[in-house]
């Protein structure tokens, strides 16, 4: 540690004590004489006495440079502040760094925990980004709305450290009361005085440029204190919404390739999967219950595991061959036990005979010997039977009832019993599965078959089986999350996300649009409808629009490769995805694994992969990979309709006249065609197709042929609008097959296949036009069966929704929303901030005022 | 010790004194350094004078760049961003919600709610969890951390006419471990109380005996290492309480809560059906982060926080008190002869 001052005084020279001094020897010393004539006065000024040490402090000047080795330095010094603290040692200057080490320590915590509450890479990483935000605000904000113009209007560093002999790091203006004035020499002091406007001709300059320093400290770190509170959340969350899409973008890249790692290692990546937790179950249960008879409930506890990771349709083929291939037919075996009990049995259901008494119930429930003779006489006591056996049973026992009743009728003709329903009572609920038949209850649960070692011994080598698919499946679904998943911030939900606000941008939606219409879908399909509009009504600006558009959205093939995951839809190639030779791989090993003779589970066999190639429909291997074409289909097909879109009105735009579908008709119809067209393709849903559009049409239309007027991008209308009566016309199919060659027949525009050209999605797009011809436009509608542009195909509803994706204006107008959010929270606190930032600069021009003495005018 | 220079004592006025509503007003406060009782009334008491002051007299002062401005002021006004830095927090997240359309609005104030919730919270469990280390260390040591006083201060006039010179201050006895007062801490003779008789019962709580020549003197040490850890306990602890009332306010039934949230105390009906479902809602989360939900870490963080968090005061209290509570011959402090020793 540093001497102090006293230590000094003791240790110095003269007088140092000895160290070696023996605890009982005395040294007597002559005090040294007088000097003569000794002036204590001359001696202070001449400051020969006794003097303070060499002030060690200094200040600090840090720069980008010592930064790090300062942020170590400090480091240091907090861990031994820490080591201190721990022992009582430490001193107020450790304390107070050590109350800033638990502020960072709480902090972490907080992000700690809420990051273990985030589900995705992007809220969890945000945690820490906030933490860091905040701590950061709390350290930037001095220094840019305080340090920053402070130093520039007055010269003066209000927050300039320095570091005093103990070497602890202070602000200089921190306590007004005491500040070490001693560290700035004369020549420094004098150059801010320069910069503050001090006069050089005044008495004490270095006392009044000192105090003006001071104020400007005082009022500064006032004005820190008073601003801080407002500005550290705001700069906190201003700084989350920077750093927010570049911690996307870096997180979206990881995630990418960590699913690319994923496929391309699938066995060792796999192995994270590999615990074999329904082995290690399995094995424990079938071990408890070895030898022991196989019960009903043991069965459904053996289903139950083995089942756990399997679908609803695989579970149930797999229960049956459980049951045939594994547990084998079920046995029962009638003892003297069960006797008793279906005797109870029947002495219970018989109390619901009318006037039922104790008597009758003696009389006619069969005493045990004699039902027990009756089963030995039909051979169902004591042996192996079936459950088609029971039947045999309960005749028994009915015959021995019915018997003992007609008896018990004959011996009391006053209280006659209803044979019948005494029969009845025996005879209900026939099937094995039957819970409340006295007799069939007792004999399900009289199971003699037992879980043997060749039962084990089965169940154990399928279980391996599963074990191992699991474990594989599992890393193959960690795949198609984090590609296609329908979750947040998978790859293809940051794509969409990317593109969506791409188009807003490309298309030109400014700030007030976006308020105006945001809360109203058809507003913002209006809005989106005069942009693209604009965009189409020139060659330029539409090229300059679709290459832009074109090459955002073929991203998707650089992001999810289509040799990596394919929409076989859209890709006319013959070969298989990775993805989908290792699912066909992976869920045909399993599937012939099971059909082993020796295991012969042919129907879950048939469940997960079909009976052969071609056998696809509802199997688990159909299922696992057409999730991902459907997640992929979906996405794609909603930007390719966005291209068609802008290719459709830009067809129109340049030369409507040339289009095939509108030549040699009237021009009321091309008007009504033309517009019911750009009204379908901005926001039809896959209902508009399949009910094949509704229209309020002119029904007898001006019969004009000619060709339309096209005017910046729209269609000046002779006809259409005009007329009052209107109707729509459901006979029409020539309207309905013209509105759909229009939108979706023919050659794209040449500047849209120019744009395309060299983009992957070329092949797509145009294969996407021909599937909604052939699938929306071969599908039947019962009111209008004769609406058909291609040939009626049996495509389900499933794809038909997805090849019409979502309609250009409900993808706007939802992006709309979100970018609305956004803007308005930072028009209000980025707005706030900048004031607030303003107004703290600003007032530095009211700082540090203070009236200077009386000049000399000597310099 | 150097007594700070009293001017009421001494009948020194730099003005003519003759303002007896101010001379009364003067005498009503301390005319000198006076220990005040440790209470819960005196903490609040002197709470709400220094939160007054932090947002009124301290920034005026400030503000002018006045020459008494001082570290004790600039230290009270951390009060003010620490306040308008919670409400602005709470309004980063929920103020900008009112404007988006329905659906995004549920969504949004879920969170927002839970974040002012947290702000809540946070400053709350931060400011009660201190007494998690001082309660027990005042019981097992009679060492009051928190014993506060009122320090008088004579400032500079900032004109001929400027009578009130004095200023009061709140600190606390051990604010500082290097100039602890411990010249407060001995008794009044002249009101018949034993010179040592606070240092004495401090003494008997450490095991160091009964009826010592100089109670003070042998307990200074140790009450400094008292002040140094319990503060490190402090200061670690109450941030990690602090987080877990963050952990707590992210709860999912806290939304049972938000649904009638009021504080329309005017309305005693719905008012007192908020703070009924409000302690409900308190002991659901706190069940919630403990039992905790999902799988792996996820499930037992809850757990984790408030064990490190409970685990931090416990062990802050068993280092604050393990080390000085022995017997006075095993104390290493005994000046040895032949070692060298300097006065700090």
């Amino acid at each position: 540690m540093t001497s102090t001052l006293i230590q000094n005084y003791i240790l110095s020279p003269k007088q140092t004590v000895n160290q070696n001094l023996q605890p009982n020897q005395v040294i007597i010393k002559n005090p040294e004489k007088p000097k003569p004539n000794f002036d204590i006065q001359k001696e202070l000024d001449n400051r020969t006495f006794i003097k303070p040490l060499e002030g060690k402090g200094r200040l600090l000047s840090g720069n980008i440079f010592n930064a790090p080795a300062i942020m170590f330095k400090d480091m240091v010094y907090d861990a031994k502040a820490l080591k201190h603290a721990i022992k009582g040692e430490a001193n107020d200057h450790e304390l107070g760094k050590l109350n800033d080490f638990g502020l960072f320590l709480g902090g972490l915590a907080i992000a700690s925990y809420l990051f273990t509450r985030k589900q995705t890479p992007m809220t969890k990483g945000m945690e820490f980004v906030g933490l860091a935000s905040f701590l950061g605000a709390m350290s930037i904000w001095p220094k840019i709305a305080i340090q920053l113009p402070a130093y520039l209007i007055h010269g003066v560093n209000v927050q300039k450290q320095y570091e005093d002999s103990f070497g602890r790091k202070k602000p200089f203006y921190q306590d007004p009361q005491f500040l070490p004035w001693d560290l700035y020499s004369d020549k420094e002091i004098d150059k801010m005085g320069d910069r503050l406007g001090v006069p050089r001709d005044i008495t004490n300059r270095r006392e009044f440029i000192q105090e003006k320093m001071k104020k400007i400290g005082i009022q500064n770190n006032t004005l820190w204190m008073l601003t801080a509170g407002f500005a550290t959340p705001i700069m906190s969350g201003l700084i989350c919404n920077l750093v927010e899409p570049h911690l996307n973008k870096y997180l979206d890249n990881r995630t990418n390739k960590a699913a690319d790692k994923i496929l391309t290692n699938l066995d060792n990546y796999s192995q994270k999967y590999k615990n074999n937790a329904l082995e290690q179950e399995l094995t424990k249960l079938l071990d408890a219950n070895q030898n022991k008879p196989l019960t009903k409930e043991l069965e459904e506890s053996i289903t139950s595991v083995m089942t756990r990771y399997m679908d609803a349709v695989t579970a149930e083929s797999f229960k049956k061959d459980l049951k045939e291939a594994a547990f084998g037919k079920p046995t029962y075996k009638i003892e003297d036990k069960n006797v008793k009990e279906i005797l109870s049995n029947l002495n219970e259901v018989f109390k619901k005979v009318p006037g039922a008494d104790e008597e009758f119930l003696k009389a006619v429930v069969p005493d045990e010997k004699g039902l027990i003779s009756a089963l030995q006489e039909n051979g169902t006591f004591g042996k192996n039977i079936e459950s088609v056996d029971f039947s045999t049973v309960t005749d028994a026992v009915k015959n021995l009832v019915v018997k003992n009743a007609k008896a018990y009728n004959e011996s009391h003709p006053d209280k006659q019993k209803d044979i019948r329903y005494i029969r009845k009572l025996i005879m209900n609920n026939m099937g094995e599965e039957s819970h409340s038949n006295p007799v069939r209850i007792v004999l399900a649960k009289a199971t003699s078959k037992v879980l043997d070692s060749n039962i084990i011994g089965k169940l154990k080598k399928v279980v391996k089986f599963i074990d191992n698919f699991n474990m594989k499946q599992f890393a193959l679904d960690e795949y198609a999350l984090k590609k296609v998943g329908a979750a947040p911030e998978t790859v293809i939900a940051n794509y969409w996300n990317d593109v969506s606000k791409d188009l807003m941008h490309t298309l030109g939606f400014t700030s007030e649009e976006i308020i105006k219409t945001r809360s109203d879908r058809s507003l913002m399909g209006q809005v989106l409808r005069e942009k693209i509009e604009y965009v189409v009504s020139d060659k330029d600006r539409y090229r300059k629009v679709m290459e832009k558009l074109v090459k955002k959205i073929a991203e998707i093939n650089s992001k999810i490769k289509t040799s990596d995951l394919s929409t076989p839809l859209l890709n006319k190639t013959s070969s298989n995805s990775a993805y989908d030779n290792i699912v066909d791989s992976l869920f045909d090993s399993f599937a012939n694994n099971l059909r082993k003779p020796d295991i012969g589970f042919e129907r879950t066999a048939r469940a997960i992969s079909g009976v052969d190639k071609n056998d696809i429909v509802g199997t688990a291997k159909q299922l696992q990979k057409s999730y991902v074409r459907d997640r992929l289909l979906g996405v794609k097909s909603s930007f390719y309709r966005i291209i068609n879109t802008m290719d459709f009105y830009r067809r129109i735009a340049s030369d409507a006249n040339s289009i095939p579908a509108l030549k040699g008709k009237y021009i009321e119809l091309q008007e009504e065609l033309i517009e019911l067209c750009k009204r379908i393709t901005l926001d039809g849903h896959s209902s508009d197709y399949a009910t094949k559009f509704y229209m309020m049409r002119n029904p007898e239309p001006t019969m004009e042929y000619g060709n339309v007027e096209v005017k910046n991008g729209k269609v000046v209308n002779k006809y259409f609008g005009k007329t009052q009566e209107l109707t729509d016309i459901p006979g029409d199919k020539y309207f309905y097959q013209d509105a759909m060659r229009l939108m979706y027949e023919g050659d794209m525009h040449s500047e849209t296949m120019a744009a395309l050209k060299e983009s992957s999605i070329k092949d797509e797009v145009i294969r996407y036009r021909d599937l909604v011809l052939e699938k929306l436009g071969g599908e039947k509608y019962f009111a209008k069966p004769r609406h058909l542009i291609r040939a009626e195909n049996k495509t389900g509803s499933d794809i038909k929704f997805l090849l019409t994706g979502i309609a250009p204006d409900e993808l706007i107008f939802k992006t709309g929303q979100q970018l609305y959010n956004s803007k308005k929270w930072l028009k209000i606190f980025g707005g706030f901030g900048a004031a607030l930032l303003g107004v703290t600069v600003l007032a530095q021009f009211f700082i540090g005022k203070m009236k200077a003495p009386e000049r000399t005018g000597k310099k | 010790m150097i007594l700070p220079v009293n001017n009421i004592k001494h009948n020194i006025n730099f003005s003519a004194g003759s303002n007896e509503k101010e001379k009364k007003s003067f005498n009503s406060d301390y005319d000198h350094d006076t220990l005040l009782p440790s209470t819960t009334l005196t903490n609040i008491r002197i709470g709400m004078d220094k939160l007054t002051n932090a947002f009124t007299l301290y920034p005026a002062k400030g503000l002018k760049g006045s020459k008494n401005a001082n570290f004790y002021e600039f230290l009270t006004m951390g009060t003010v961003p620490y306040i308008i830095g919670s409400l602005g927090l709470m309004a980063v997240f929920n103020f900008a919600n009112k404007f988006f359309s329905p659906f995004d609005k549920v969504q949004a104030s879920k969170i927002g709610q839970k974040m002012a919730l947290g702000v809540v919270l946070y400053g709350v469990f931060k400011s009660l969890s201190k007494q998690l280390i001082s309660r027990p260390v005042n019981m097992l040591t009679g060492v009051d951390t928190d014993q506060p006083y009122a320090k008088v201060n004579y400032e500079l006039p900032d004109h001929i006419n400027d009578t009130d010179i004095t200023s009061i201050e709140y600190h606390k006895v051990f604010e500082s471990v290097e100039f602890p007062r411990w010249d407060l801490l001995y008794g009044d003779e002249t009101k018949g109380e034993k010179r040592n008789f606070r240092y004495d019962k401090i003494a008997k709580k450490l095991n160091m005996g009964d009826n010592l020549n100089d109670s003070d003197q042998e307990t200074k040490p140790r009450i400094k290492e008292i002040i140094v850890k319990s503060n490190l306990a402090k200061s670690i602890s109450s941030y990690l309480w602090a987080a877990t009332g963050v952990a707590l306010a992210f709860q999912q039934p806290w939304e049972e809560y938000f649904k009638v949230m009021t504080f329309k105390f005017w309305k005693p009906k719905e008012f007192l059906k908020s703070l009924k479902i409000f302690g409900r809602s308190f002991v659901n989360s706190a069940k919630n982060l403990y039992k905790g939900d999902g799988r792996g870490i996820a499930k037992h963080a809850g757990k984790i926080l408030l064990g490190v968090a409970a685990l931090s005061s416990i062990f802050g209290v068993i280092n604050t008190v393990a080390g000085v509570k022995k017997s006075p011959k095993s104390n290493s402090k005994v000046i040895n002869p032949n070692e060298k020793h300097v006065v700090s």
